[in-house]
């Protein structure tokens, strides 16, 4: 493994910051008080400290904060759509008894996200809440506990606000395949948020919650926090417990996390992240305290990123990207060039064979997941005079059109006789994938890339063309089959809807690298000039 | 252990079938990838699986085998957009990837971990009972299970 950032000694950030110096960062005046349109211009600040500090002045209480949300939450769903369900009671109740128990003095009263309203996506099991991983097959579903990563957001003080929309069991690219609703993007409601995790994506974007979890097998949280202009994070595979994540492709699937700003979102992974013993494919790597290593802006040398090498993968900017996300991108390269790093382009062979590989996969781990859904222990049934076609019937009237697509798929991949052809190559690419991101990160610290190769596209566009859509997943897939962690950050706008459309830069870095990546995202973010994230329906409230 | 009728249920899989192979035609494998040079690719040696095509998907035995009941109008829906995507699989078929070994996983966690093999009780039992559709006390209620020919 490479070592951990070279300009790590250049930054002042190896200091640690002391806990006072916290009030360097300006506080967020409520959205309610200041409409977007007279935010000063310039970088996100962290509203998970902000929270923090009302709530420790006593200046604030939980229960306003979370009332606060729920209200924007209520105004904005009708044209949003981005939950599935709403937590509203739930909620308030928990939010008072956190203002209990800080009113009674109670020493571990405020953890690190008291307060702090979030999202989790709907494949994450929550035992008081229906779980329908997008599905009709689990539509009222309770599950029996918490996933992990829901546990801890929930020992660490955090109130979820509800569960958001994703395309059924996370397949496919714009959430217009959950069984429910549509999810709109909160730049321009003609348009998809991205997905899977489009419901967690746009709720985050649309300040309904401060921070979501979402899941990326494919790109699904790094697709849609650049269709939504927001911080989107997919940590190394095994970083953080898969456990209650209603799995898809288990050696793929990875549980992410989106925020306004990279402090946010570094918050929020030290909070899910780390060994658990219920998910014997989670790493025991130590996990760091992602925040403290985020350097506040006034104490940033001029040239932060000196000694930083970072590579463009060549073939992410050619043939099929929009010439609007390429200037983005080009653009966010040379701000890193002016923070002191050395940018070049780089070449990864074996790029372009990641997708099909991807979808082989995908399609068949998925078939073999996707067998639990029977209708026998959970979920709808259709009766039916014998076992078989119970089975059969409960799985063709619950299951979605991509979703049976893509289990027969993967059961044709699987099928005797075919393995060699399909899934053992497939596996081959991903040797070939790997030892090539490998090479690159021995050469440079971090690779960049589009997220996407265009900006939001419109609701209905590709839903006839399931290779127009697996085609755009191109930017991300190879990440999943390596493993390695990739940090997405807002970097530019491209023309459309009514107030331009984000684009987002694609960070990857080395596995459980996740520090260097937010470390330098935050410094990129922190200097992006003139550039305001927040998108233009917020500005009606 | 499996009944017998539940047995004879279970598709027998058939090892020893091997896939059709028709001489390698001209194709192109839609979409176009997106880097510029494909120098990478090489293709494989005429002679040999893997580099023929391949029996096209039996929708109806796919669909038995992952139990889901397709109507007439659904199989024919999918047939064309299965066979676009299993045509687009094909790409991988000219590449040479001799002495590659197949990658399982990603690799990251060499350190997979095993816990102690020590029952525990799970505290929310109701919860599972609650979800099941058809339950009878202590029984999970199924229809029979009848011998497929």
């Amino acid at each position: 493994m490479p070592p951990p950032l070279q300009a790590h000694r250049l930054l002042i950030s190896h200091r640690r910051l002391p806990t006072p110096a916290r009030r360097r960062f300006t506080a967020v005046p409520s959205l309610q008080s200041a409409p977007a349109t007279t935010l000063a211009p310039g970088p996100a600040t962290s509203s998970i400290l902000s929270i923090r500090e009302s709530l420790l002045s006593g200046e604030r209480t939980a229960a306003d904060i979370t009332s606060e949300y729920l209200s924007r939450l209520r105004r904005t769903e009708p044209s949003l759509r981005s939950f599935i369900h709403v937590a509203d009671a739930a909620a308030e109740r928990e939010a008072e008894e956190l203002d209990r128990r800080i009113a009674s003095g109670e020493k571990d009263a405020v953890g690190p996200l008291a307060g702090v309203p979030v999202g989790v996506k709907d494949n994450l099991c929550t035992a008081n809440m229906p779980s329908t991983g997008g599905s009709r097959i689990l539509d009222g579903y309770r599950p029996a506990y918490d996933a992990t990563v829901v546990r801890r957001l929930r020992e660490a003080g955090a109130i979820v606000v509800g569960k958001t929309n994703l395309d059924e069991f996370g397949m496919g690219s714009t959430t217009e395949g959950s069984a429910f609703q549509v999810t709109t993007n909160p730049w321009d409601n003609s348009r998809v948020p991205g997905g899977s995790s489009g419901g967690s994506a746009s709720a985050v974007s649309a300040r309904q919650c401060i921070v979501s979890l979402g899941s990326d097998t494919g790109g699904s949280v790094r697709q849609p926090a650049s269709f939504c202009g927001v911080v989107g994070l997919k940590p190394t595979y095994g970083r953080v417990s898969r456990f209650g994540l209603m799995a898809y492709a288990s050696s793929l699937d990875v549980v992410g996390c989106f925020g306004s700003s990279v402090f946010d979102t570094a918050t929020i992974l030290s909070v899910v992240a780390g060994h658990d013993k219920m998910d014997s494919t989670s790493s025991s790597q130590v996990v760091p305290d992602y925040a403290s290593e985020l350097v506040s802006l006034d104490l940033l040398e001029s040239k932060p990123l000196a000694g930083v090498r970072i590579g463009i993968i060549q073939e992410t900017l050619g043939e099929g990207v929009a010439n609007g996300v390429i200037s983005s991108i080009k653009g966010a390269a040379s701000h890193l060039e002016q923070l002191g790093s050395l940018v070049e382009e780089v070449s990864l062979p074996s790029f372009s064979l990641g997708l099909p590989a991807y979808y082989i996969l995908a399609s068949s781990e998925a078939s073999s997941n996707l067998s639990r859904y029977d209708g026998i222990r959970y979920g709808r049934q259709v009766s039916a005079d014998d076992l078989n076609e119970l089975y059969g019937e409960s799985r063709a009237n619950g299951l979605g059109h991509e979703v049976k697509m893509r289990i027969l798929m993967g059961t044709y991949a699987l099928s005797a006789g075919y393995y060699d052809a399909y899934y053992k190559r497939a596996q081959q690419v991903r040797t070939l994938v790997k030892e090539s991101f490998k090479d690159a990160l021995e050469r440079y610290d971090i690779l960049i890339s589009p997220a996407a190769p265009s900006a939001a596209y419109k609701i209905g566009e590709k839903t006839n063309d399931p290779l127009a859509m697996y085609a755009g997943d191109i930017m991300t897939v190879n990440v999943n089959l390596a493993g390695l962690p990739a940090l997405v950050v807002p970097c530019g706008f491209v023309e459309g809807g009514p107030a331009g459309l984000p684009v987002g830069l694609q960070m990857i870095g080395s596995p459980f690298c996740e520090g260097n990546l937010l470390r330098v995202g935050h410094i990129f973010e922190q200097t992006l000039q003139n550039l305001s994230f927040v998108p233009p329906l917020l500005a009606e409230s | 252990m499996l009944s017998a009728a539940a047995a004879s249920a279970i598709p027998r899989l058939r090892c020893a079938t091997r896939p059709r192979l028709r001489r390698p035609s001209a194709r192109t494998y839609w979409p176009r990838p997106f880097s510029s040079s494909s120098s990478h690719v090489t293709p494989a040696p005429a002679a040999g699986a893997g580099a023929g095509e391949l029996e096209p998907p039996d929708l109806t035995r796919l669909a038995n085998a992952a139990r889901i009941s397709l109507s007439p109008q659904e199989a024919e829906e999918f047939e064309p957009k299965i066979r676009q995507l299993t045509d687009w699989f094909g790409q991988l078929q000219v590449v040479d990837l001799e002495s590659i070994e197949p990658s399982l996983r990603a690799g990251t966690t060499a350190d997979s971990s095993l816990r102690e093999d020590k029952p525990e009780t799970f505290d929310n039992r109701d919860a599972i009972v609650e979800a099941i559709p058809s339950y009878d006390d202590p029984y999970i209620k199924v229809p029979r299970v009848l011998n497929k020919e």
